[in-house]
């Protein structure tokens, strides 16, 4: 059993060519749109003017995008807010793109801009860039979202230290798919941080 | 108040050898693992690292067809703990990996005899907890290059907070492949020569291979060691470059030691990756702490940058260091070279030995800091 001291203060989930935050529909585009450029009109849609969204891969800017959504909900967050993220397939998509590169027969190739992305916490390092978190940052791999291991580590996190909030949940990208749940969690807030409310927020657009 | 966590057990493979002690030892002695390879699956040009041989590993393990190389050699490192302190491997024991690219070096590799699926982490940690029989699905930590210690501090925190585990094996490994030198290289992070944590004259990191164990538990045998404290924060300022202040590795020094009380410190075992930038931006974090004068080493220049296991196999040595009173010398170090002091251990020293900080780095602009003390 998990206690409920501390809440989800906002959430965002992005899923097939829809984000939505706390449940309300921030975009929704034509499904046939690549990954690519849905991301990018979502980073349109936000009228933000951060020309580094341009260089990253899919997995920071998804991140980024929601990142930025939950801060214009329940922000602005505290520079030691905890980052504690999970997915199934790392960095895959930047691992794909250098290793393909390396191993072109024509012109093999390795580009350290490519390189850099290929850590899932890189995505971790442009949020606190981008809103100065000062934060410990942990990224984990299962094969599932998992709230019944998250919810717990992330209530201990909140206990031992003096740090009261923390973003955390599942962002599992693919070629052309995007399978995000990130919440901020704090003191405040209407739904209790529990593993019971998190499988119902991630399972109720499937 | 929270139970202590102790590091009860531990296991190291590295090209110095199998087991921790003789691993120690060897490093008492002056020995390096890095050596020039010429090796085109890695790189169209010689490169210095440190690689674990093949009679290390082959065949060493049930039905080895089953499993990757890099699986095997944390097979290897697990059976050892588990023979060694009789773990069992229900749902009391709790599993934590850490790596940074896992089976990575199979992805595009037309020499690969695995599946494309292998290279997810999920499968590697799949594979580990059948070939045991673990009750507990694996926890994979990639956090770049402070997973391994990070893996530590996660673990130690599970079994403060949660009845339902007794201790937990933590296992940090990578191997090196053309996926990671050809990245380093791109970089230009990658020195010409055996590397040189601190010194003046340093130009870059040799990449190595180590898989490092560490058997964890609420219980003090003997020669455990306490896992006093863990503070970590990012640096918020690059991706890829060490913060010009030492932000974030600042701000880790200054939480774990606020946590571990302010202990004296015996010796700090730096992260010194030996690339120009990090060393200086260590030594200006230390600085900010008023630990200049704190005996340091790196031990980057006898195994190279063993990645998701450095934090890790760094934290064992310097556990033997406590265990025996015994300074590890930071080899490749002759001229200072960082815009603020640093008091290099240079020889090794026999005396007596309580507490020591560990520190580490890397991509993401992720830091952590963890001070460990002798029972």
């Amino acid at each position: 059993m998990d206690a409920p001291s501390y809440h989800i203060q906002s959430y965002c989930m992005i899923r097939d060519r829809t984000i939505a935050v706390n449940g309300t529909t921030f975009l929704k585009t034509n499904a046939d749109l690549t990954l690519a450029d849905f991301l990018k009109s979502a980073y349109r849609q936000l009228d933000i003017d951060y020309p580094k969204f341009h260089k990253m891969d899919s997995l920071c800017k998804a991140v980024l995008i929601a990142a930025e959504l939950m801060d214009r909900t329940s922000g602005p967050y505290a520079s030691d807010t905890a980052l504690i993220f999970s997915n199934r397939s790392s960095s895959y998509l930047s691992d794909n793109k250098h290793a393909t590169g390396i191993f072109d027969t024509e012109n093999p190739t390795a580009s350290p801009a490519t390189f850099v992305y290929t850590l899932p916490n890189i995505a971790l390092g442009e949020i606190s860039i981008r809103h100065q978190l000062h934060s410990e940052n942990v990224f984990f791999i299962f094969d599932r979202y998992l709230p019944e291991f998250l919810v717990p580590y992330t209530n201990a996190a909140l206990d031992d230290k003096p740090i009261k909030s923390a973003i955390g949940g599942w962002v599992e990208i693919g070629e052309h798919t995007c399978d995000l749940l990130l919440y901020h969690i704090g003191k405040s807030g209407d739904i209790p941080h529990t593993v019971a409310e998190l499988k119902r927020i991630y399972n109720e657009h499937e | 108040m929270k139970a202590e966590v102790f590091i009860a057990g531990d296991c190291i493979i590295s090209p110095l050898g199998t087991g921790s002690r003789r691993n120690f030892e060897k490093l008492l002695l002056g020995e390096t693992a890095i050596s020039p390879i010429d090796d085109p699956a890695l790189a169209d040009h010689p490169i210095h690292a440190a690689r674990i041989a093949d009679n290390q590993w082959v065949g060493k393990i049930r039905n080895p067809q089953h499993y990757t190389r890099l699986e095997t050699l944390f097979i290897l490192a697990i059976q050892q703990l588990i023979d060694a302190h009789r773990i069992p491997v229900d749902e009391r024991t709790l599993v934590l990996l850490s790596t940074t690219k896992g089976n990575v070096s199979l992805l595009h590799n037309p020499a690969a005899q695995f599946p494309p699926t292998r290279v997810h982490l999920s499968a590697m940690a799949h594979e580990i907890q059948r070939y045991f029989g673990f009750a507990n699905q694996p926890i994979t930590i990639s956090n770049a290059c402070i997973s391994g210690a990070l893996a530590l501090s996660v673990a130690r925190q599970l079994l403060q907070y949660n009845e339902a585990y007794d201790h937990a094996l933590v296992i940090g490994g990578d191997e090196i492949s053309k996926f990671i030198v050809s990245g380093f290289d791109a970089f230009q992070a990658l020195s010409d020569g055996r590397c040189r944590p601190f010194d003046r004259d340093r130009n870059g990191l040799n990449l190595g291979e180590a898989i490092a164990a560490a058997y964890v538990s609420k219980n003090a045998s003997d020669g455990a060691i306490c896992i006093k404290a863990a503070g970590s924060s990012n640096d918020a300022n690059h991706i890829s470059g060490p913060s010009r202040t030492g932000e974030g590795l600042y701000r880790s020094i200054c939480e774990a030691m606020r946590l571990a009380d302010d202990p004296m410190l015996d010796f700090i075992s730096a992260h010194g990756t030996a690339t120009v930038y990090n060393d200086e931006m260590e030594a200006i974090a230390l600085h900010r702490c008023g630990l200049s004068e704190t005996p340091l080493h790196s031990l980057k220049a006898y195994y190279g940058h063993t990645l998701g296991a450095s934090g890790l196999l760094e934290t064992i040595l310097g556990l033997h260091s406590l265990r025996t009173n015994q300074l590890i010398p930071s080899l490749g170090f002759q001229h200072p070279g960082t815009s603020k002091p640093l008091n290099v251990i240079t020889q090794p020293l026999a005396r007596p030995l309580k507490t020591f900080l560990k520190t580490a780095s890397g991509f993401g602009g992720c830091n952590i800091a963890m001070v460990f003390e002798k029972v």
